[in-house]
């Protein structure tokens, strides 16, 4: 058996004059003429915090404004301090005039007309509060 | 270019403009590439072809290589696999089998002219093509190239044990193929 190491490891190939100086130069031609990988991706990589920022702005917002409209209703109360119970009745009585109070009142209450009421209904509902018949006398 | 020899300046000069860390790349690797890829698909056409498609892959996967240890190792990969997709597809189109150097070479347009190796040389190439594919190109890389197993392992993928053990066959039929010529 012949030992490899008696073998010279010469290398047996050749190539044409100027080979490597030429591919080299037409390698780097090819590639600084396209785009790599790198910087295509790169970008969107470079991008990708800037897009969570973002994406977490408006999410916050989205949640704040929705919560606010859930939880704060419609009708707010407005406190007015440094006002006596006084002061505060006098202030608003002057800012409404008799009439508005009068409708609203009106709006409040109902109104019974009296002739839609016969006697056998006033002398049930007399009876039904067990009023006693002299004191009725007495008003009269 | 004397500024940038390592790989680790390499690395940071990619960072900074790739395309000229790049091309300090393809000087710097040219060479040796050709030579590997040579040595296992024989031709200087395939060869050509081979080591142009192994840089423009590397360029197109840039940052594939950000998590790869070395520049080396890295493009040492692509090549293989480039030689070894070459090889392939010769296999499927003109039928000759990859055996014997001396009628690889008469069967082609090219013949003789980039071959320069005398009778024991052409023996040893003979033997070398005899051996198992993954076989010739740990073969190749340790008697060649003086690749350390811990770098051919990140290459090939391969244990560093299967590594010794795969070249340990290779040089032993290698042996005794020389001895019965």
């Amino acid at each position: 058996m012949k030992k490899l190491n008696e073998i010279p490891g010469k290398n047996p190939f050749k190539v044409p004059e100027n080979y490597f100086e030429d591919v080299t130069r037409k390698i780097i031609s090819e590639t600084s003429g396209s785009e790599s990988g790198i910087s295509q991706r790169g970008t969107i990589r470079k991008m990708k915090p800037l897009f969570a920022i973002a994406a977490s702005i408006a999410a916050f917002i989205l949640i704040s404004y929705t919560a606010f409209k859930i939880f704060i209703p419609g009708n707010t109360t407005h406190v007015v301090t440094g006002l006596s119970e006084q002061e505060f009745f006098e202030t608003y009585l002057n800012d409404i005039d008799l009439l508005t109070l009068e409708e609203q009142a009106g709006t409040l209450t109902p109104v019974i007309d009296i002739n839609d009421v016969n006697t056998s209904e006033i002398t049930d509902y007399l009876l039904f509060i067990n009023i006693n018949e002299n004191e009725i006398y007495e008003f009269l | 270019m004397s500024n940038f020899n390592s790989d680790d300046d390499l690395i940071g000069l990619l960072k900074t403009d790739a395309k000229k860390g790049f091309s300090r790349i393809v000087e710097k690797y040219s060479s040796r590439l050709y030579w590997h890829i040579r040595r296992l698909v024989i031709l200087h056409e395939d060869a050509d072809d081979a080591l142009q498609n192994t840089f423009l892959n590397a360029w197109k996967n840039l940052d594939s290589f950000r998590n790869e240890s070395s520049v080396y190792t890295w493009l040492y990969a692509i090549a293989t696999n480039e030689s070894l997709s070459l090889i392939n597809k010769r296999k499927k189109n003109s039928g000759i089998p990859l055996d014997d150097i001396g009628k690889y070479l008469a069967c082609t347009t090219e013949g003789n002219i980039w071959f320069d190796g005398d009778e024991a040389e052409v023996k040893l190439q003979n033997a070398i093509l005899s051996l198992p594919e993954k076989q010739r190109i740990v073969f190749n890389l340790k008697y060649y190239d003086k690749m350390k197993y811990e770098e051919m392992s990140k290459v090939l993928r391969t244990s560093e044990g299967a590594l010794k053990a795969s070249y340990h066959h290779a040089v032993k039929k290698i042996e005794k193929l020389l001895g019965e010529v």
